[in-house]
């Protein structure tokens, strides 16, 4: 059993709080990804729960038992650290025994785990290379490997790729994906601030803002139903668009006039109490679409960015304000300086009064 | 090439003189200076071992050849003071490297006042080396000194005597001054080696099950390896050279039990006047001092191609 009971677990440095009460419960065989702004905490939860990092509050448990204090090697995680962290006076080989040589496991069988990490992994031809003779690639399978001969229960990863190139970090992504594939019944909790990382791998994520969760929740719900602006915009690239406004008609579909002109439709239903309240309407950039006629604002297109699949367009409404950011599919040269009308589906189209969604409550 | 061996044929003789000669123009006044201040003294005093020159002796100064060795060969005081060498240059060096290194490891952990603590115990390193041995020549002087008393209290002496002036224990008091004045030596440069091992390599250990004698030996060692090495090896060279203490302190004695070759040299040249003899004795500690280099720095290289 391998689920992870976090309650209300508090972490500060000294007098500086970095986590206020953070609960989540991971079931068995899931594979969580931590995401948020860097220095919200991320690392210090991963590190807490491998035991790395004193708890200062709360109750940490990994398959029922209360692991507060419970030294690393006896929680059954095994960390892939960023920087890899291999042993770099041993081979490859040592590398993967070192755990197993400690934990006196018979020769024969530590024998087998490693040929068979290392026929996963593909390092079998380098087993006698010391870390040094490796690519950065070679290194993080090498780092993968000494944790998957461990056999555990709980895989911890912190930002395991943000030292490859972008080509070796898609393989070894997909690598990782098949790994836990190929271990349905392993928990994974993996640290990124890779927006794809998260989406693809993940079964739930898990965003961390400043002190504690702001949301967990399957990749699409994030997406589809962000709970607050701040996981609205953390959630996809670029960021969801945010008009403010008022909302002028309730029921099944809201309308919001939006201050710089123009209305807008949303599928988000409201009651008559919330007639004249003050929103945000939020559009993602890929939601918005170039129509002839009425639509959620006109503006004029001051940047193009042609990115080939699609091109994005900065927006400036009359009303000055930020950039409306728009991505149309396939590649509009024309558009530059161009005055465009843009409207979006009502079901793409999200509502937040005070920061949080009018979808829950 | 055709262009550049025409333009070589067209240049005059004192052209192709002055730009061949160039680079060594302008390294000449270093190499001249490196090869006045080096060498000529080098020379110089090797020079010396072969010749007869006694200061007293307005006679002396002829060339002798190998007379000097061949004395040496017979000069038992000389092999005395080479055993005692190997005695005082090991146990200093051991002892210095070993409470260096448990100096640098407590030092690596942080604690309050770990700052204050670090600065003080670097201090002996600041004290003049013959003032340390008069200090603990007085430590050791059991009519103003604690530590004959101290000694004496824990049974490790029948009573509270001098024990610079005991034979058999003689060198244990330079040895002792040594050791407390060279531990900041390698307690400075094992932290610096130590600061610099990443700490993720301890936190990975910790979750492989690792335990501090694990972490220390699969870690921390090879890290230091390098440095260890090489601090030993100018130690040894230093300390085997290193009379100061002795002389302030036993001046060679008793019966010159505490009389190393550095020191035998100093009383050679400088007491009985002898420069020739002393210069010999100086370029045979200088051979086998070069040997011992040589010796670890290929053990240091075959390591190193190892790793
Ligand atoms: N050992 C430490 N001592 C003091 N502050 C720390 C320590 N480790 C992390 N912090 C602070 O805790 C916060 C969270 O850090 P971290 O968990 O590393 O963030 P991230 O989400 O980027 O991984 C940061 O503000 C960081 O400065
Ligand atoms: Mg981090």
């Amino acid at each position: 059993m391998a689920s992870i009971d976090i309650q209300s677990i508090r972490k500060s440095f000294g007098a500086f709080p970095v986590l206020h009460g953070v609960d989540l419960t991971i079931q068995d065989g899931e594979f969580i990804v931590l995401v948020g702004p860097s220095g919200c905490g991320k690392s210090t939860l991963l590190r807490m729960i491998a035991g790395l990092e004193r708890i200062s509050g709360g109750d940490l448990l990994i398959g029922g038992q209360r692991m507060n204090d419970v030294p690393p090697a006896q929680r059954g995680i095994a960390m892939v650290f960023q920087s890899y962290a291999l042993y770099p006076h041993m081979t490859v080989r040592q590398n993967m025994e070192f755990a197993l040589q400690i934990a006196r496991m018979p020769k024969a069988e530590i024998d087998k785990a490693v040929e068979n990490a290392a026929r996963i992994l593909q390092l079998t031809p380098y087993l006698d290379r010391l870390p040094k003779a490796l690519s950065g690639g070679q290194r993080q399978r090498v780092a993968i490997g000494r944790a998957i001969v461990r056999d555990p229960k709980v895989f911890l990863f912190d930002e395991p790729l943000s030292n490859l190139d972008a080509a070796l970090r898609v393989a070894t992504r997909i690598e990782i994906a098949q790994l836990k594939e190929a271990m349905p019944d392993r928990t994974m909790i993996y640290v990124t601030h890779d927006q794809v990382e998260a989406m693809t791998l993940a079964s739930r994520i898990v965003v961390l803002a400043r002190k504690g969760i702001a949301q967990v929740g399957t990749p699409l719900e994030l997406y589809e139903r962000p709970v607050d602006e701040f996981v609205a915009q953390f959630i996809g690239s670029p960021a969801m668009n945010l008009l403010a406004g008022e909302i002028i008609a309730t029921g099944a579909e809201t309308v919001v006039r939006l201050d710089g002109g123009g209305t807008a439709r949303s599928a988000v239903p409201t009651q008559t109490s919330d007639m004249g309240r003050k929103v945000n309407i939020g559009v993602r950039p890929e939601d918005l679409l170039a129509v002839s006629g009425d639509g959620l604002f006109s503006g004029e297109v001051q940047i193009v960015e042609a990115l080939g699949e699609v091109t994005q367009l900065y927006v400036a409404r009359p009303g000055g304000g930020a950039h409306i950011i728009a991505k149309l599919p396939g590649i509009h040269p024309d558009l530059r300086h161009k005055t465009v009308t843009f409207g979006a589906d009502p079901a793409k189209v999200h509502l937040f009064a005070d920061g949080r969604s009018l979808l829950y409550r | 090439m055709t262009l550049a061996a025409h333009s070589h044929a067209a240049k005059p003789l004192r052209k192709r003189i002055a730009d061949a000669s160039e680079p060594y123009l302008y390294s000449a006044p270093a190499l001249i200076l490196i090869i006045g201040v080096m060498l000529v003294p080098l020379v110089l005093g090797i020079s010396y071992a072969f010749r007869d020159i006694q200061l007293l002796n307005p006679f002396s100064g002829g060339f002798i050849g190998l007379d000097h060795f061949r004395a040496l060969g017979q000069d038992q005081a000389f092999f005395r003071a080479l055993r005692n060498t190997l005695w005082w240059t090991g146990a200093s060096v051991f002892l210095q490297f070993i409470f260096g290194l448990i100096l640098a490891l407590l030092l690596d952990k942080p604690f309050a006042g770990r700052g204050l603590v670090q600065a003080l115990v670097f201090l002996p390193w600041a004290v003049p080396s013959f003032l340390a041995g008069l200090n603990w020549a007085w430590l050791f002087n059991p009519v103003i000194g604690p530590l004959p008393h101290w000694l004496h209290a824990l049974g490790l002496l029948d009573a509270p005597n001098n024990i610079l002036s005991d034979p058999q224990l003689a060198m244990w008091g330079p040895i002792a001054a040594n050791v407390w004045w060279g531990i900041p030596f390698f307690a400075i440069t094992l932290l610096a080696a130590l600061q610099a091992i990443p700490r993720d390599l301890y936190e990975a250990a910790s979750i492989d099950g690792a335990g501090p004698v694990q972490r220390f030996l699969s870690i921390t060692l090879p890290f230091l390896a390098p440095t260890i090495a090489i601090t030993i090896l100018l130690r040894t060279v230093w300390i085997s050279n290193f009379a100061d203490l002795i002389v302030v302190m036993t001046n060679g004695g008793p019966a010159d039990r505490t009389q190393i070759v550095a020191s035998y040299i100093f009383t050679q040249a400088f007491k009985r006047l002898d420069f020739g003899y002393a210069s010999a004795i100086a370029l045979v500690l200088l051979v086998l001092l070069l040997v011992y280099s040589l010796l670890i720095v290929l053990l240091r290289q075959t390591m190193l191609n190892k790793g």
